[in-house]
């Protein structure tokens, strides 16, 4: 999965880089708007990063010319304002994602490979069974060694999250948004309070535990013991 | 464009424009006016004098008794004592019975039919030879034989008289315009004073002395209001100044408590080696504070936009019932893990609204609300409309009470009722400030008051 990231502040542009490359992608940086708009016309990416605030060319020019010639690749845009105006406008041009500068960087990454997912098919079939633990989605039944386990709507949903993007470490803001449709900073502990009452009836009695902590950034849902140990 | 330029134009010469043409235009008149009256006046005494001629001549030939050959002796005496008077008698048969010395003139009046009627009107002005004069045709009967009698009078004095009087009035009059106008521009000199005095006062005004006021007491009565006015947004901007002041000190407050705990913690780190655990636990403690600057940064950002009307809400049609049953879902895990309560009651209502701001304005006040509600108590949300074209929502809590001096200031930013920086869950003491600023964003109100039982935030917008 090859990544282009248009981004004049150095520090940022690699970090972004850093932690892209080191989450499996091949990144290429391009540290001003000529570069970014000649990488991304020359070569072929899975989905672009762009900074709208570059110091030559302005990031919605970039998008503009990408779309016009109509190159169909997934662009964010990272923004310093957040106002509706740059929201409304990139997503007229054609951006398909966007975050308001400060972000977390687990933000970005469940973006990124949110806007890979897009299209391809949902990998999540009727019947999963993670280790031990059977869920069937249409039926919303779960059981684990089993046990048969009792969710409400929403601890269903929060699971069905977390099996859908297994191994990714899922920030707050995205759980929040994609289970409760509240898309704003609101009251983390809301978020680690509903995960450990789920995690209370998935993991609760077993040494086997696949509701992760990962701290400073998220939860990850994952089928592997050294988990916790890892991003 | 016109009316824009007279209101551009200076109040003195405004001022003066009017006075001046009213003060002119006055004395014009009444220059006219006494002119016209002193001609009056002239013309009056000439009348008399000439009736006085005629009636003098009346009895002269009433004296006659007829006698013809009497007649050129006795009439001769008739104008005796006025002097420039001169008259002809002539029979009703056209003969000339009688011409003054020096009247030969009289002839000009010949054609004028005599009358009867004695006003003013029947006068004849006419001039001659460089000389002005004022006649009189009068028809008189004596012993049944009619008699004309042509009077004149020779009025060169009173012309020149008039002339010069006209002159001298006229002369008199510009002094007066002059006096007159020059009084009225000091009058407006001396009356702008105060306004000038106020203007001084103003600029020495500065952003320290923001707590100065104009005394309205020291000022005429038209320039009170404006003081009072002035006072008023001078009390606005002081209010305002103090709050940006206080958010300022704040701002730096908030940022540096954080800022020095990073710093700390990483300079401590950093003066030993560490185990790879503790560095991981030294970034996993200044990612913490991290995020809680960027949070508290953004949340600024945001009422820094709203300050500036940036924040437009996009209206829709959502079902309010609706909406606060989605806000309770979201805090359920947290309300049923401290034991509290939520609940909803009122009628359904649809209102124009923007959904994520309201989400936002709500689930502050729902998250505040269970921080500070004990367990095993509720929440009660309650929808009511007191009218039709508004409804309100009130968020009560069983909490303890709001101490009244803190009440004012809850919505105020970072301002919380217990002081220290509290450890977690509590963000940066925006939440209220960002609430009220969604609420008014909406053109609604919210209020909160508390007393020992109840602590109830009531939200009032427009349907």
């Amino acid at each position: 999965m090859r990544i282009l990231v248009v981004e004049d502040e150095p520090k940022t542009g690699n970090y972004i880089k850093q932690g892209l490359t080191e989450a499996g992608f091949l990144v290429t940086l391009a540290s001003n708007g000529l570069d970014g708009h000649h990488h991304a016309m020359t070569e072929s990416f899975d989905v672009i990063i762009l900074d709208v605030m570059l110091p030559d060319v302005e990031g919605w020019k970039i998008l503009q010319s990408l779309r016009e010639v109509g190159m169909q690749t997934p662009v964010l845009f990272l923004t310093a304002r957040d106002s509706i105006n740059d929201r409304v406008k990139g997503l007229e041009l054609g951006a398909d994602d966007y975050l308001v500068k400060p972000f977390a960087f687990v933000e970005l990454l469940a973006r990124v490979r949110n806007l890979l997912r897009r299209g391809s098919q949902s990998t999540v079939s009727e019947q999963v069974k993670i280790s031990d633990l059977l869920v069937d989605i249409p039926s919303r039944k779960v059981s684990r060694a089993g046990k048969s386990i009792t969710l409400s709507q929403k601890e269903f949903l929060l699971l069905e999250l977390f099996i859908r993007r297994q191994g990714e470490v899922l920030p707050r803001s995205l759980i929040t948004s994609e289970v409760w449709d509240m898309n704003f900073d609101s009251d983390t502990n809301v978020i680690d309070v509903a995960v450990r009452r789920l995690r209370a009836k998935i993991d609760d009695g077993h040494d086997h535990k696949l509701i992760h902590t990962i701290r400073g950034m998220g939860y990850k849902f994952e089928d592997e013991i050294e988990a916790d140990e890892q991003l | 464009m016109n009316s824009y330029k007279l209101s551009t134009l200076s109040l003195t010469l405004r001022l003066m424009i009017f006075a001046g043409s009213a003060i002119g235009l006055s004395l014009i008149v009444s220059v006219v006016l006494v002119q016209e009256s002193v001609k009056k006046h002239f013309s009056d005494q000439d009348l008399g004098e000439l009736l006085v001629v005629t009636g003098s001549v009346e009895r002269r030939l009433d004296s006659i008794d007829g006698n013809m050959r009497l007649a050129q002796e006795a009439l001769s005496n008739a104008v005796s004592g006025h002097h420039g008077v001169y008259f002809r008698v002539d029979a009703d048969t056209g003969e000339q019975l009688f011409l003054s010395q020096g009247g030969d003139f009289l002839y000009q009046l010949n054609d004028f039919d005599a009358t009867k009627i004695t006003d003013k009107t029947q006068l004849k002005n006419w001039q001659l030879d460089g000389g002005v004069y004022r006649g009189l045709v009068t028809e008189v009967s004596v012993d049944g034989k009619s008699y004309r009698v042509i009077a004149a009078m020779d009025m060169s004095f009173h012309k020149q008289f008039l002339d010069k009087f006209t002159v001298k009035m006229w002369l008199m009059m510009f002094a007066i315009g002059i006096i007159t106008i020059g009084a009225t521009w000091l009058g407006i000199y001396q009356g702008h004073r105060p306004l000038k005095m106020l203007s001084r006062q103003i600029r020495n005004i500065q952003t320290h002395q923001l707590d100065e006021r104009l005394n309205p007491t020291l000022l005429p009565i038209e320039l009170r209001n404006l003081a009072i006015s002035f006072n008023q947004m001078l009390q606005h901007l002081e209010e305002d100044f103090e709050r940006l002041s206080n958010f300022s000190a704040d701002i730096a407050h908030e940022l540096r408590t954080p800022l020095t705990n990073i710093i700390t913690q990483t300079q401590v780190g950093l003066a030993q080696t560490r185990s790879l655990d503790e560095c991981r636990e030294l970034l996993y403690s200044n990612l913490e504070e991290h995020e809680r600057l960027a949070k508290m940064v953004s949340e600024m950002l945001w009422l820094a936009q709203s300050d500036n009307n940036l924040i437009k809400p996009i209206f829709k049609v959502i079902d309010l019932n609706n909406e606060i049953n989605e806000l309770f879902e979201f805090f359920d895990a947290l309300a049923t893990e401290r034991q509290i309560n939520l609940t909803l009651e009122g009628d359904n209502v649809s209102i124009h609204t923007d959904r994520e701001l309201l989400r936002r304005a709500f689930s502050n006040l729902l998250s505040n609300a269970i921080r500070h509600t004990p367990s095993g108590s509720t929440i009660q949300v309650t929808i009511s409309q007191p009218e039709k074209n508004c409804v309100e929502i009130e968020f009560i809590n069983s909490g303890e009470q709001i101490p009244s001096h803190h009440i004012k200031r809850v919505f105020d930013r970072f301002y919380r009722v217990v002081p220290s920086r509290s450890s977690d869950s509590e963000g940066a003491g925006l939440g209220l400030a960002i609430t009220k600023a969604i609420i008014e964003a909406h053109n609604g109100q919210i209020t909160v008051f508390s007393d020992s039982a109840h602590t109830v935030f009531r939200v009032r917008m427009p349907v």
